[in-house]
């Protein structure tokens, strides 16, 4: 009896595991030009360029109106199935683990956590979709109106995949946050509407992301144009790229001998076993093909985002 | 003999094709639907302006309309700068799952559930010879209506697929 339960349950399990697959995540956040304009943007010195970026953490501990119109949000998001990723507590969280990997070290040698220049940058909050959140109020005589802008921006491609702007009828009376709340309300279902289009290509054409190949330059002589059997390195990575992209949907936008460059590659969302696919094991496929005979080829892969993955080939 | 079988034919079909919804009582849905203002949490407050023969239709009628209009069409207003578009995403919806929205808008249908006439007032303009035009605002339940479609499987969810 026992072992029929656990058959049952072993192959019910990757069917549940297959129906809770990766949802997309969305996370709010002021766009920058609302920063810039409501004074929550901060500098630092990059090599003697002052850069200015948004301030977060400064916008969500201090206006009110913005913790408002993103809780609005996230509600009405959360209605549909799909809450929103919340960027007070992903900032919080970033920062509490930066102090904690700080305070780590090891009980024998006292050595602390190791973290390249490259690991810092990438400790940033993400999601799969970013939507911007703007607004401005327009006053004329006693009138008071508002201007609203939500983009949805991909975070894979950088591409805007849903919209919804425009500016409120004017109000003698209504108070500065119910306008925008009513905005809110108002420009919600056009942007979800939009969502669910992108959404539903994603399911049909499967993710868009970039791909890179490079080559180390460890003096090995390797290059794209080494032949295997007759063809071109350049070749057999191109060939591989047709069979494993959704609808051999990809474009090859340079190649030389030490790199290629892969743009709108359409990557399944399932791998075979059902689980999720992202770039970087899209791109890990890739490096296990050709570490396997007649390549031989050690290679390492690079993920810059959720929606790009350098292959180096040459060495580790 | 032939061409008036296929002319016959093609006018029928044409008929079939462009007559506008009707509900179970014979009466076609014929409306013009406008924004009238944003609505509570999770509604749509709409104003219908249906088209009949009678100058005092029942609330169910007008009710229908207003549930048919933010399935299918969509509203605007041009002085208060509303514009949604149809819950269902669009009229090809009707189509696919004729036979779910028959049995919606039938007389008691389904339909019944999302609607509420905002009060008893209405507008009425008689526009030709036992022709009105009827007015109303209505508050449409789209929140809830959305989640029972899509529990039926006759709209996709954000999440569908996933």
């Amino acid at each position: 009896m026992k072992k029929y339960i656990f058959l049952m349950a072993a192959l019910i399990m990757p069917l549940l595991m297959e129906g809770q697959a990766k949802k997309p995540t969305i996370m709010v956040v002021p766009a920058d030009v609302w920063c810039s304009e409501n004074g929550y943007m901060t500098t630092y010195d990059n090599q003697g360029d002052e850069v200015s970026v948004p301030d977060y953490e400064k916008a969500m501990q201090n206006d009110m109106d913005l913790v408002n119109a993103i809780t609005k949000i996230g509600e009405l998001m959360a209605e549909r199935g799909l809450p929103l990723k919340d960027l007070a507590s992903t900032v919080r969280s970033i920062r509490q683990s930066s102090a904690e990997d700080e305070m780590t070290v090891s009980r024998s040698s006292g050595s602390s956590l190791a973290e390249s220049p490259l690991d810092k940058l990438l400790n940033r909050a993400k999601a799969d979709i970013l939507v911007e959140l703007a607004w401005k109020i327009n006053t004329v005589g006693p009138k008071q109106s508002v201007t609203y802008t939500l983009r949805g921006i991909d975070a894979y491609t950088n591409k805007q995949v849903a919209a919804a702007q425009g500016t409120g009828a004017p109000s003698f009376s209504a108070e500065i946050p119910v306008l925008i709340e009513e905005a809110t309300l108002e420009k919600m279902d056009g942007f979800i509407a939009q969502l669910q289009a992108h959404f539903d290509d994603l399911l049909a054409n499967g993710r868009e992301v970039n791909v890179n190949i490079r080559v180390f330059d460890n003096g090995s002589g390797m290059s794209l144009e080494d032949e295997y059997d007759g063809y071109e390195l350049i070749d057999i990575i191109d060939d591989w790229m047709a069979q494993n992209t959704v609808q051999h949907r990809y474009s090859l936008t340079d190649a030389t001998e030490n790199m290629m460059r892969f743009e709108q590659v359409r990557i399944p969302l399932y791998r075979e076993n059902g689980m999720p696919m992202d770039t970087r094991r899209f791109v890990t496929e890739l490096r296990r093909y050709l570490s396997k005979e007649p390549f031989n080829i050690t290679s390492k892969v690079l993920t810059k985002g959720l929606g790009r993955a350098d292959l180096v080939l040459g060495e580790k | 003999m032939a061409k008036k079988i296929l002319l016959l034919t093609v006018a029928l079909l044409l008929g079939v094709c462009l007559a506008p919804a009707k509900d179970n009582s014979g009466d076609e849905l014929n409306y013009e639907i406008e924004g009238a203002g944003t609505g509570a949490q999770g509604s749509y407050l709409v104003k219908v302006w249906g088209l009949t023969s009678k100058n005092n239709p029942g609330d169910d009628y007008l009710c229908k309309c207003a549930v048919h209009g933010v399935l299918f069409r969509g509203f605007s207003n041009k002085e208060l700068r509303q514009s949604q578009r149809p819950l269902a995403g669009s009229a090809l919806v009707e189509q696919q799952h004729a036979d779910f929205f028959k049995d919606f808008f039938s007389d008691g249908g389904s339909y019944k559930n999302y609607a509420t006439m905002v009060s008893a007032n209405r507008e009425v303009v008689k526009i030709a010879k036992k022709k009105y035009k009827v007015g109303a605002v209505v508050t449409v339940n789209k929140e809830q209506l959305l989640k029972d479609l899509q529990a039926a499987g006759v709209v996709r969810g954000l999440t569908t697929g996933f």
